[in-house]
This record gives structure tokens, C-alpha cells and sequence, in this order.
């Protein structure tokens, strides 16, 4: 950091004055920062061990010279950016950019269980105090890595530091850091399967993102091709570019059974056809999209000199992140509850237009009246075929949906030197935004939660995984990098031998193979949820997927517990 | 055309034959085998199953099935309880509803398996399934192996692989146990040793039934008269009784179900016969 500082002091130098201000609050956090490092490494000095002490008389002044030094380094980067309130910052592409250390360490001629161990220690200092850390729960702190990936050539980047943090990972347990895997369709099955153990642990990692498309899509987005080939998660899910982008990645959503609902009422009654139908929802996902666009748009958050300082162009350019210094300042919208939707108007198709079973008034006044009294209309419903069942038609409906919020949203620019990106995750909004939205046509009654990300409905009757990763490979994800992973749940049961494990693999090669973008497995026991549910105190250490990140299940609100046990209704 | 009801799709079903499988479950089965646990698959006729807690006891459904219930009292029930058990299909509607896994099954080395209750109880059924999913994937069939000899050889042409199911080899023991006469299922066995099909045999292990001594090395010397080298033992589930209650019945074994089931290795070796204990509850 000292280089930095003076990166930052002859640039105030040469500097016209412009950026006077940015400079000075510039110098003024590392000042702050390596200040407080300071007094810390005299702290240590008495009160850590010796090897602690050392390497903090270094770091974070002097580069890293060991893969020890560098764990040091990063860990007080992300401890100070915290106390900046940067939230959700994931930690990148770590085994890359820690992989020299690792290499050099070995060279020297540091046993690999020394290395190994280090990195063990590094993690287990990340599920310290997280609770300073802002989420929605405790768990959501963004504290994510990912391993892996392809070069644009097709080099595997995946190496002896990935393995040793799966091996870390597999071997601790512990909820941080979580784990993403970067894979294609050339992987080598051995990685699927490693992978599954991780599964097996019920950590709700790894998540899995395909570079097939992910890479692709984020080049149709405008990204230079060495970048999007150097993507990250954000946090949970959303695709970004580590140190090049200031990007909100998750800035608004557009909620499809709210836009379907609304259209229904608004104009099914003078619609004579399906089609005319769905053109009006089309217009409306379009609208809502527009709406986003416009209130978001020249969005402003608070100036962030010391986050600045680690992103490139801010630096150079003496622009704040929130001045738009860094290389990319797009904005991500999701499209919550897609499944809902698409289910909602194939059963509007075939109750209501094609087979004529209910009149067009009698379905908007069971709707309205949340089905009191329309018990028969809704099991009718409930009984259309629903995304997630390999439903050609079903999934022909979703991709028209997916199709209009992709254009709608994509490219346009987002008065930040940006533009937008469209994706699929829901986070916490599968709840949220459900809470306020009426009965819907899928039998979905009024407040109930919508399927986590880009994921199967609660309501619909579960068909099983292949059908499953049929129905959520049918579109064009390129054009939904804003990223959310399809999220299923397999019985604990299936991960018991070697054999299931291999099936789980293969089950994740196929998904990939089919082209799409994101998956997130879990192994669950719905009995074990169930009991944990009633007696806590008997479960302290369960761990669940939430949404992008996992957490102990006993200190979830209720309304999280119920979604997750709600989600095992769908397990095979 | 003919048509059969299936009571259930199972999608990744892992013990069903090789690699990653669809199994397909056709309903109805002549014998009743008393540690059945599936007790759906066992009538040919369609069923009403109903979930067991959430009954408010509205009497809606047999209002709407006059009394009775029946598929108007489905639709009827405000707690979405009752479902019909069946749902019937032609081959070419069973090949439609597989037509987009079929490739995700190939790719991981599976397929498709027919299980039932018992598929071999629908021989026309299940031979033009069987025809229809020629060159398309892997075909195999779990049979208790009791039928005709003539639709057996029929079905045999057009399967690659069978999971075979012997229980009792003692001809009153078998009968008071299933119901019903192993004489073809044995016959038929030899005609599938004779055909070179791959197969593997699977044997229930139900306490004090089938896994006595005696049953045991009954069956061993039976494998190993008709030049079988392998077996899988399944020892008893005891959740075999949780689904009796949703169709109306009562779950009553003869058998003591506390008992753990032996699983007795020693006994197929001794034959040359290499035993898998499938996962379960056992005691060698
Ligand atoms: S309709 Fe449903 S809740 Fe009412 S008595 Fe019948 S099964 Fe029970």
C-alpha cells in the first residue's frame, strides 16, 4: 500500500486540481488505513503469535512475499473495506491472483501441509465476526470465491491452489467462504465430482456458472473479451469483472406474476385469443422494464475513495467510483419469479382459452378473492403442466417472458456511463415482493412465496431434476448474465455412495452440456429441516442454502425457514 | 392401441439398473408380496391416494363423488389431499414425456427401467414401449419374473437388461408369502439365464422370511446351478409400511419387523456367488 500511496501522491501532484478532492480523500483513507495497521501490528507485537507479528511489520505496507503474508494482506483489505461499509464484496478470482504466492512458497520449499494449513486458518478467520458485516441474515455477507475458469483460448485455468481450497473447504465446513466453480462443457468429469462431495456436505455449495455462456454473454454486453473471460460473482450470483467494475448488480426488479396479474385484470376480458394475451404481458414485462430504466438511471451512491483506490481507472482517471471512475458501471435488474408467471398463463391458455372450462370473469374473481369459495377452479389450475416439467409449451411461454425483459433491459444505457443487465436471481425478494402481490392463475394464492432465483415454482407439482434442468436450459442465458441460479434439492440419500455421486456429477455435466448458466445444488433432509424447525437448540450447526449464500438455519427468520422446507417438496 | 397406468415417475433413480435412470412404474401386480412397500403399484384399477394430515373433515370430496370417492372428489378436496394414483398411457404418450431426457440419460451411460408393481402384468404395454425405445437408450426391466413363458420371451427380445427379483424358492413358502405360485418365475429365470441377457438378481432380505439359512442357500444353489456370479441383497426398509394408510389399507406382516435382516454373505460365496449388500439395516 505504501506504492499505492505514492501512486496517489505524485498523481495529486501532476494533477490540475480537478480531482484535487478525490486525491486528498484518497490519501486520507490509506493514511487511515495503514495507520490503523500500524497500531495493530504493535498490538501484535505482544499479544499474537510471532509469525503474525512479522508479517504485519510487511503488510500491509510492503507487497506480500509469502502466501502467509498475502492471507494477511487480504484479510485486512477486506476487514478495513467493511469498516468503509462495502458491503458484499466477494473475494474474486482467488485462486489466481494468490496462486504465485502459493507456487513461490512451494519453490522455497514450504511443505505443502504448511501452505495448506495456512489457508485453512485464512478461512476459518473469515467466519470471525460476521456479524459486523451487513445482510439481509447473518451469512449473507458476500464473502463468495471462485475457482476455475477459462481463458479465451480455452486454458483451463483451474490449478494446484483450486484443489487445495476444495479440499480446504470440504474439510472445514464452514459457511465462508462460499464456494463457485467455474466449468464448461470440456471440464473434466473428476472436477464434477469433487464438487459433489462439496455438495454432499450441505453447504449448499459449490455454485456452479458455465463460461459457454456466461463468457459469451458478457462480451454481447459489451465487456472486452479478456474481461469477461476474468468474470466473478459479485457477491451471490451476478457475473462481474474483479477490480474493473463499480457495478450495482442488483439495483431493482422487475416482478413477472405482478406484471401478469396486472395485465389480466387490465385486459383478459377483452381478449379474444391467448396471443392477444400474452402480446399485453409482453408490453407490460416491457413497461416495467422501462420503468426501472428510468427511475435508475444517473443512480448515485456515496463516494467510496477508499474502495476507489482498489478499483483500476479510478486511480488513474482521479475519479471517485461513484463518479464513475472504474472501467464498468452498469447496473443489474432481476426478473423475480419468472416460474409463477410462465405457469400462470399456461393455465390461463389451457383453462380459460382453450378448453373453455371457466368463463374469463369467474377466473379474475378467484383471483380477486383469493380463492375463498374457487377451491375446484384452483386444483384445476395447480393441475396445468408448469415449468420445471419439461412442458414444451410451459417453457415456450417462459422464454417469450425471459426473451422481452432481456431486450427490454439489455444495453440500455444507465446515465452512469453504463447501460443495464438483465438476469434471474430473486435474493430475498422471492419473499418480499410476493408478500404484496394477489392470487395468481398458477393457484399461487395471495402473499406466498415465488421459487428462490431462476427456479421451479412452490406450487406446481414436482416432476424431478432431468426434467428440471430440461425446462431451465431452454433459452438464450447469454442474454441474462445479470446471472441467479437454478437452485434444486436432492435428498442427503443420494450422495451416500460413490455411485450417486458420480450421478449427481453427471446430472451437473448434463446441465451444463444443455447450455445454462448457473446451478446451485443442495442436499437436504426435509425430515431433519422439519425437526430442526421445532427443536433448534438440537440443530445449532445445520447449514442451508438461503439464497446466494448459506446459514445457519436456526437463526433464520421463519419466513426463510418455511421457503427452504417448502423447497424439499421438490427433491427426488 | 393399448394404454397402461403409471403411478409414478421416478427421474435419477440410482439403483435401478446402470448409470443415471428414468424409472417408470406401471400399476397392478399379480402377487402381494407382504413386505410390498409399494401398495399403489399393487391394483390394476385406479385409486384414490389421500394424504393423511390435513383432513378437516369438510366432506366436500364425497359430496362431489356422490357419496363415493372418486375423481370429481379430486378435484373437490379445498386441501389439495387426494390424488388419483394412476394416470394412464399409450407407449407413444410414455415416449413423448421421455423424449427430452432420453439424451441426458445416454450421455451419463442409463437409461430407461420398467418397474411396477409389475410390468410384466402388462405385456403388450410394455413390449411396445420397449419397441418404441429401441436404439433410442438403454432398456431395462425389474420383474418379479411372474408370467406367461411365451410374453416373457416376447419382452426378453426387446429388453438389454433385467433386474430380477427371486424371494422364496420353497414353493408353499413362496405361495404363502406372494400369493402366488413361483414355478413360472423360476422357469423363467432359467430362460433368462439361457438368453445371455446381462442381469443382476436381487434378493429381499425380509427377516425371518427370506433370509433364513435355508432360503438363503436355496437360493444360492440356484444361482449357482444356472451359472449366475452375482446378486444384490436388499434388507428390509422398515418405512415398507408408511404408504398402506393413503390407500385405505392396513399394513399387517406376518413377519417380525423389529428384526434386522441377515444378510448372510458367507452363504452366496460358498456358492461362488458375490453378494452387494444394497443400503439398508443388516446384520451379516
Ligand atoms: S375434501 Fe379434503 S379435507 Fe375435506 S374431508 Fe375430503 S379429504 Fe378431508
Amino acid at each position: 500500500m505504501d506504492g499505492l500511496r505514492a501512486e496517489l501522491l505524485s498523481k495529486s501532484e501532476t494533477d490540475d486540481g480537478s480531482h484535487a478532492d478525490f486525491y486528498a480523500a484518497a490519501l486520507q483513507t490509506v493514511d487511515a488505513a495503514l495507520d490503523y495497521a500500524d497500531r495493530y501490528c504493535e498490538f501484535a507485537k505482544t499479544n499474537a503469535p510471532k509469525t503474525l507479528y512479522r508479517a504485519l511489520c510487511r503488510v500491509p505496507h510492503e507487497p506480500p512475499e509469502s502466501f502467509y503474508e498475502a492471507c494477511v494482506f487480504l484479510q485486512f483489505i477486506i476487514f478495513t473495506l467493511r469498516c468503509n461499509r462495502n458491503t458484499h464484496l466477494g473475494l474474486g478470482r482467488f485462486d489466481q491472483y494468490m496462486l504465485p504466492f502459493w507456487r513461490s512458497d512451494l519453490k522455497k520449499g514450504l511443505p505443502e501441509e504448511t501452505l495448506f494449513e495456512t489457508l485453512e486458518e485464512f478461512f476459518i478467520s473469515l467466519n470471525f465476526d460476521t456479524d459486523i458485516y451487513q445482510g439481509m441474515q447473518l451469512g449473507d455477507n458476500g464473502q463468495s470465491l471462485m475457482l476455475g475458469g477459462y481463458d479465451l483460448d480455452g486454458q483451463d485455468r483451474y490449478n494446484e491452489l483450486s484443489e487445495a481450497v476444495m479440499n480446504a473447504s470440504l474439510e472445514l465446513r464452514l459457511i465462508d467462504p462460499k464456494i463457485n466453480l467455474r466449468v464448461c462443457s470440456k471440464t473434466p468429469a473428476e472436477r464434477f465430482i469433487l464438487a459433489t462431495r462439496m455438495t454432499k456436505q450441505g453447504l449448499g455449495f459449490p455454485q456452479y456458472s458455465n463460461d459457454d455462456v456466461v463468457i459469451p454473454g458478457l462480451i454481447r454486453l459489451g465487456y472486452a473479451p479478456e474481461d469477461a473471460a476474468d468474470y466473478t460473482v459479485a457477491a451471490c450470483w451476478e457475473f462481474s469483472i474483479p477490480g474493473k467494475g463499480a457495478e450495482i448488480v442488483n439495483i431493482d426488479q422487475m416482478v413477472f406474476p405482478k406484471v401478469v396479474r396486472r395485465e389480466l385484470f387490465d385486459h383478459l376480458e377483452a381478449c379474444d385469443s391467448f396471443d392477444e394475451l400474452l402480446e399485453y404481458v409482453k408490453l407490460g414485462v416491457a413497461f416495467d422494464a422501462g420503468e426501472i430504466v428510468g427511475k435508475r438511471s444517473g443512480h448515485h451512491y456515496p463516494a467510496s475513495p477508499y474502495l476507489s483506490v482498489f478499483i483500476e481507472g479510478c486511480v488513474q482517471s482521479g475519479k471517485d467510483v461513484s463518479e464513475y471512475g472504474a472501467k464498468y458501471n452498469n447496473f443489474g435488474a432481476h426478473g423475480v419469479g419468472i416460474a409463477n408467471a410462465a405457469d400462470s398463463l399456461a393455465a390461463v391458455r389451457e383453462v380459460i382459452y382453450e378448453r373453455r372450462e371457466y368463463p374469463k370473469k369467474t377466473l379474475l374473481q378467484a383471483l380477486a378473492a383469493n380463492f375463498e369459495g374457487y377451491g375446484e377452479l384452483r386444483n384445476r389450475l395447480l393441475s396445468c403442466p408448469k415449468m420445471g416439467s419439461d412442458d414444451d409449451r410451459t417453457d415456450g411461454i417462459a422464454r417469450i417472458l425471459l426473451e422481452t425483459w432481456a431486450n427490454a433491459l439489455n444495453g440500455k444505457p444507465n446515465g452512469a456511463g453504463g447501460i443495464f443487465r438483465a438476469g434471474t436471481g430473486s435474493a430475498h425478494e422471492y419473499y418480499y415482493s410476493a408478500r404484496n402481490v394477489g392470487a395468481t392463475p398458477d393457484g399461487r394464492k395471495s402473499g406466498e412465496m415465488y421459487g428462490s432465483g431462476f427456479s421451479p415454482s412452490l406450487t406446481g407439482k414436482p416432476t424431478g431434476p432431468l426434467s428440471c434442468i430440461r425446462s431451465f436450459t431452454k433459452y438464450d442465458m447469454t442474454r441474462l448474465v445479470n446471472g441467479g441460479p437454478l437452485s434444486m434439492e436432492l435428498h442427503d440419500s443420494v450422495f451416500r455412495d460413490e455411485e450417486g455421486i458420480e450421478k449427481v456429477a453427471q446430472l451437473v455435466m448434463a446441465f451444463i452440456r444443455l447450455g445454462g448458466h448457473q446451478l446451485q445444488l443442495n442436499s437436504v433432509n426435509r425430515d431433519v429441516l422439519l425437526d430442526a424447525r421445532e427443536h433448534p437448540e438440537a440443530h445449532r450447526d445445520l447449514i442451508v442454502r438461503v439464497w446466494g449464500w448459506s446459514g445457519y438455519f436456526v437463526e433464520l427468520d421463519k419466513q426463510y425457514q418455511e421457503h427452504i422446507i417448502r423447497r424439499t417438496e421438490f427433491q427426488v | 392401441m393399448t394404454a397402461a397406468l403409471i403411478f409414478s415417475f421416478e427421474e435419477f433413480a440410482l439403483h435401478d439398473g446402470p448409470g443415471m435412470r428414468v424409472t417408470v412404474f406401471l400399476k397392478g401386480c399379480p402377487l402381494r408380496c407382504e413386505w410390498c412397500h409399494n401398495p399403489e403399484g399393487q391394483r390394476f384399477e385406479n385409486e384414490i391416494i389421500k394424504s393423511q394430515a390435513g383432513c378437516e373433515n369438510c366432506g366436500a370430496c364425497l359430496k362431489a363423488g356422490g357419496g363415493r370417492l372418486n375423481e370429481k372428489s379430486v378435484r373437490a378436496c379445498p386441501n389439495r389431499l387426494l390424488r388419483m394414483s394412476g394416470e394412464s398411457y399409450t407407449p407413444e404418450h410414455l415416449l413423448e414425456r421421455l423424449r427430452g431426457v432420453l439424451p441426458i440419460l445416454n450421455d451419463a451411460g442409463g437409461g430407461v427401467t420398467f418397474s411396477g408393481g409389475e410390468p410384466l402384468a402388462h405385456p403388450d404395454f410394455l413390449y411396445e414401449c420397449l419397441a418404441l425405445l429401441e436404439g433410442r437408450t438403454h432398456r431395462a426391466v425389474q420383474t418379479s419374473g411372474y408370467c406367461e413363458e411365451e410374453p416373457f420371451r416376447h419382452v426378453l427380445d426387446q429388453t438389454d437388461f433385467f433386474l430380477y427379483d427371486l424371494k422364496l424358492l420353497d414353493p408353499a413358502l413362496h405361495k404363502r408369502y406372494t400369493g402366488a405360485d413361483n414355478t413360472p418365475i423360476l422357469r423363467n429365470f432359467r430362460i433368462l439365464c439361457d438368453s445371455g441377457k446381462p442381469f443382476i438378481t436381487r434378493i429381499p432380505l425380509i427377516p425371518g422370511v427370506t433370509d433364513t439359512e435355508q432360503n438363503l442357500t436355496d437360493i444360492a444353489r440356484f444361482l449357482c446351478d444356472n451359472g449366475v456370479k452375482n446378486a444384490e441383497l436388499l434388507p428390509y426398509n422398515r418405512l415398507a409400511g408408511s404408504k398402506y394408510a393413503s390407500v385405505g389399507r392396513r399394513y399387517a406382516p406376518g413377519f417380525d419387523e423389529t428384526v434386522i435382516s441377515q444378510a448372510r454373505t458367507d452363504i452366496f460365496r460358498s456358492f461362488g456367488v458375490e453378494p452387494k449388500v444394497l443400503w439398508g439395516d443388516h446384520v451379516d
